[in-house]
């Protein structure tokens, strides 16, 4: 009888210790394996997000071939000139001894651009200067996607091969970010293609209101300038030369206007597209001082020197947009903003200067779709 | 997030705005290739002067 009542009590005692058995199992198996179970889930993730970078890669690619045969006038297949020109590296100078380190930047960026250009127009000798732009910049988008793919799978399989938790655990970190960025460049790529204004072109479409019908002359590599007037100011406006897809030489090109062309300068104003930061709306306006230019320096660079050297005053004028915004055809709120960046200028100029004071005004950023 | 970024950007129509410079008359009409700000637009429907292209830009359509 004992026995027999004895028998279920026991019974359950053993489910619940083996089930306590299990429970602190797992728990050991967590503490020890945990971290294995999460890199495995990680490593996933971003093979997943490389995945997406190979295919815009390849879009991006084949965009850029297309965009060369649907030309018409290539010169044989392109694939492989293309395929080669994906990998071109651009060797940065040494800068330990940082001395005239800007020259030589400058030099070896000029020297790639230059080749650049020479590729293209050999693959489609006899094209419209816009086209050759438009596949000059086409190709530069596909180069940087190469390149982004490249690098996060070096990250991705160094850190697999030798099991680096922290190295995919902060690849993994930044992957949104660059994921963001590829996806903004792929777009980028219809843009160009119809030589649409990007939202970077902001700043040169507000510099050619400033320089209708007056004669232009080159100022630096696709650089143009006009010389007008402004309520009793001598106003000399430069932007790059449109509707070509061209930044231009901005900072060389103000550095020849002061030092070569001797003009005495009492002001300089910058408009420029700036990106914005997350929560700010696009198209939003902010004023200050300084040189309003991205890019690699040089022209930053320049513009800094030259300015403090002769004591002119830089005033920045900044169109806020997202990195996508930048890169795709130009939202309605960007160039809205335009009317009110001219208000700014003119009431700058007004209360900065006075008569008879020679001011620049210089829209920075890519003029594609932008004539002057 | 990236679907969602194309969806998005799917849905844009790019306009061209053309601007009399005599009477001030603006057109808007959708961008045609070889388009670009500056260029000589077509005549003035109002006092028939040559209008100029002053600004490109997408915009998302009127909502149904
Ligand atoms: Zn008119």
């Amino acid at each position: 009888m004992s026995l027999l009542s004895g028998l279920p009590l026991q019974f359950s005692i053993d489910v619940s210790s083996l089930l306590n058995v299990v429970w602190l199992g797992s728990i050991f198996v967590f503490f020890i394996y945990g971290q294995r179970l999460q890199m495995y889930l990680i490593a996933n993730d971003i093979s997943r997000a490389l995945n997406r970078l190979k295919i815009m890669r390849d879009k991006s690619r084949k965009e850029a071939i297309d965009y060369f045969t649907s030309s018409g006038k290539v010169t044989g297949d392109p694939t492989q000139r293309i395929d080669e020109f994906l990998d071109y590296v651009t060797i940065m100078p040494v800068d330990m001894d940082p001395r005239g380190v800007v020259e030589k930047v400058q030099h070896i960026t000029n020297t790639r651009d230059e080749r650049v250009r020479a590729e293209v127009s050999q693959i489609i000798p006899n094209l419209d200067p816009t086209k050759v732009s438009v596949a000059e910049n086409i190709l530069e988008i596909a180069t940087s996607l190469n390149q982004i793919h490249k690098i996060v799978r070096h990250y991705y399989l160094l850190g697999k091969k030798t099991n680096s938790y922290m190295l995919l655990f902060q690849l993994q970190m930044i992957m949104p970010m660059v994921l963001q960025e590829a996806d903004a460049l792929v777009n980028a790529v219809d843009t160009f293609k119809l030589g649409q204004p990007v939202g970077d072109g902001i700043g040169p479409v507000i510099a050619s209101r400033y320089m209708q019908n007056l004669p232009k002359q080159v100022v630096g590599k696709d650089t143009v300038m006009t010389v007008g007037e402004y309520k009793g100011r001598t106003l000399y406006v430069l932007k790059a030369e449109g509707p070509m897809g061209y930044v231009g030489e901005p900072g060389v090109a103000i550095q020849k206007l002061i030092e070569e062309m001797k003009v005495p300068l009492n002001a300089i104003i910058m408009v420029d597209a700036a990106l914005k930061l997350e929560g700010e709306k696009t198209g939003e306006i902010a004023e200050g001082v300084g040189a309003a230019i991205g890019g690699i320096g040089v022209d930053k660079f320049k513009i800094e020197e030259v300015s403090s050297t002769h004591k002119i005053p830089v005033y920045a004028i900044l169109v806020k947009q997202s990195i996508l915004e930048a890169i795709t055809v130009m939202r309605k709120e960007i160039a809205e903003a335009s009317d009110k960046v001219q208000v700014l200028i003119n009431r700058v100029i007004e209360e900065k200067t006075k008569e008879g004071d020679k001011v620049l005004l210089a829209g920075i950023g890519n003029t594609l779709g932008v004539g002057q | 997030m990236m679907n969602s970024q194309q969806d998005r950007k799917a849905k844009f129509i790019v306009y061209t705005i053309e601007e009399c410079p005599a009477c001030g008359q603006k057109t808007k009409r959708a961008f045609q290739l070889g388009d670009y700000v500056t260029k000589d637009g077509s005549k003035c429907s109002k006092c028939g002067n040559t209008t100029k292209i002053t600004s490109i830009y997408a915009e998302a359509p009127p909502k149904t």
